[in-house]
């Protein structure tokens, strides 16, 4: 299909079905995107041709890697970083302990069971590495454990375990020459004066309709991208990295987190995860269903060997420190994000690839209805401790307003 | 006869008609009035925080409005109104608050939201009139 304006259509129209599953069904767009994309790339390539749905195309790969890497920053920006100060140690005990043994775990397992070459099971232990924040953010949310020192605890955790895994990704596979040595000068340099500067610069000349801030941001994250790319490494390094700088000034600017937000999930997203869904193989998931276990399997048992003892040490009792294990075993954006990069620097090829993306998402999945159904530490939630809340919880996860008559 | 009227509150047409009744009711009969709203899940398995606190401040948003508009027309018939609002289930959540709660009357709607649900396992209504530890009274 050689005209954009109809290619474009198609991927919008692919997207609004997607966004009407997620209603549908209560899941979040970015996985009802993948799985349509997985669905549509089957169906319109037997049906038209394997490149009519234009996956490859420069334009689509474009915003593709745009929505990561946005997306990448208000992940990084969404860091608290009163809490993660007041929980850094057991953050950086829990969250290192979270990235290192499911990346050595999962890597060990793709070279040695499955057979892998030491690239792609490299690149198997960084995808599998990940814990998703958004899925834990999600359920502390419901259950109102956010509020709570053991929420804040693991969701200062789930930074630390992504930016392992970003910088692992940034770093492993690419080589070291002069330019990783412009780079890293670079950052360096970018991320000490961003903090500084951009608060100051957008008092001076923000909240204009222009939307300045929002041009600001993408220059820094398009700048530093490109020199990611040209020095080898990976886009979404700086961009997680820059997020977090920005946590305690952007990330607390609500009405522009919220323009972003539109941006990001109205336009550059749905093409990445259905990008991103568009090249799983569904045929090569039938074909070796085990691969899938081996590496989902490699994932919880390293999680649970890394992360269950790092929880313990800080004095949970076995319920609170499986349910915080296997909640730290969820993984889902960083996890094809990762796969994604494999697969476009031809480290893994597209069977890998769908075999890793199937298995982040079943960490994405599994592990909460099993951390959810059988360990959730009832007696650690808001209701039943008394800590407050704007609108007052009861016992169940109710909240009772005040009478007003 | 009865002293604690809760009414199941969604903003749908047959809510709004339970919570009329059920606030004609408590007037009449004196009765203390409480309503139960149950929140949507949030999006399971989200690609980021953002969507997540997206999703939450539409809910609480929609809530707020609901809940306040529940209080509103309790007090222009001069009734206090409480407004619980939970997650969860609507059908368990309902009842259970209706047995934990110790309620002697439940008033609900003829049809609210959960029409898939509707379809495939009976309406919401039935479900609560089969399983609510009270009367119930289905408002049209």
């Amino acid at each position: 299909m050689e005209n954009v304006w109809f290619l474009a259509a198609v991927w919008l129209g692919l997207a609004l079905v997607a966004t009407l599953l997620a209603i549908w069904l209560k899941i979040s767009t970015a996985l009802s995107e993948i799985v349509v994309g997985t669905v549509a790339q089957l169906i319109i390539g037997a049906l038209v041709g394997p490149h009519a749905l234009g996956s490859s195309s420069a334009w689509v790969a474009f915003l593709a890697g745009t929505g990561a890497i946005v997306l990448t920053f208000l992940a990084g920006a969404e860091l608290d970083p009163a809490v993660f100060r007041a929980k850094w140690k057991e953050a950086v005990v829990v969250g290192l302990a979270s990235f290192a043994a499911p990346f050595l775990g999962a890597a060990a397992a793709a070279y040695w069971l499955l057979g892998w070459t030491p690239d792609a099971s490299w690149l198997a232990g960084v995808a599998m590495s990940t814990t998703s924040v958004a899925v834990v953010y999600a359920v502390m949310l419901e259950l109102g454990f956010n509020t709570t020192e053991y929420g804040k605890a693991m969701l200062a955790a789930c930074f630390v375990t992504d930016l392992g895994t970003v910088l692992a990704l940034g770093i492993i596979f690419s080589p070291f020459t002069l330019k990783t040595v412009v780079f890293v000068v670079a950052c360096a340099a970018l991320f000490a004066l961003l903090p500084v500067i951009t608060p100051r610069f957008f008092r001076r000349y923000g909240g204009r309709v222009s939307e300045l801030e929002t041009k600001f941001i993408l220059l820094a994250l398009f700048a530093m991208g490109g020199l990611a790319i040209w020095a080898g490494s990976e886009a979404v390094l700086p961009a997680y990295v820059i997020g977090m700088l920005l946590a305690g000034s952007v990330g607390r600017d609500h009405a522009l987190i919220r323009r972003l937000r539109t941006l990001t999930f109205g336009l550059l997203t749905p093409f990445y995860f259905i990008r991103a869904g568009s090249f799983v193989s569904v045929p090569s998931l039938v074909a070796a269903p085990m691969v899938f276990v081996v590496l989902f399997a490699a994932k919880m048992v390293s999680k649970m060997a890394g992360v269950f003892p790092a929880v313990r040490a800080f004095r949970y009792a076995q319920q609170e420190g499986l349910y915080y294990t296997l909640m730290m075993s969820t993984g889902l954006t960083f996890g094809t994000i990762s796969a994604l990069f494999g697969l476009s620097h031809g480290i893994i090829d597209a069977g890998q690839y769908s075999h890793l993306v199937a298995a982040v998402i079943g960490s994405a999945v599994i592990p909460t209805l099993i951390a959810n159904a059988f360990f959730m530490p009832v007696h650690l939630r808001p209701s039943e401790v008394g800590e407050a809340d704007p609108m007052r919880r009861v016992p169940g996860g109710a909240r009772r307003e005040a009478r007003n008559v | 006869m009865f002293k604690r009227i809760l009414v199941a509150y969604d903003g749908s047409d047959g809510a709004r008609a339970a919570l009329k009744r059920g606030i004609e009711l408590a007037t009449a009969l004196g009765a203390e009035l409480s309503s139960i709203s149950v929140e949507e899940h949030l999006p399971h398995y989200a690609a980021s925080i953002s969507e997540v606190k997206a999703a939450k401040e539409q809910i609480d948003e929609y809530f707020r409005g609901l809940t306040k508009h529940a209080r509103d027309q309790a007090a222009l018939a001069g009734v206090e109104l409480e407004t619980i609002v939970k997650q969860g289930h609507e059908v368990e959540t309902i009842v259970t608050l209706a047995r934990e709660g110790k309620f002697d009357l439940l008033v609900i709607g003829h049809h609210g939201h959960s029409r898939i649900f509707e379809r495939t396992m009976g309406s919401t209504a039935q479900s609560i009139v089969r399983l609510a530890p009270c009367p119930v009274l289905v408002a049209k």
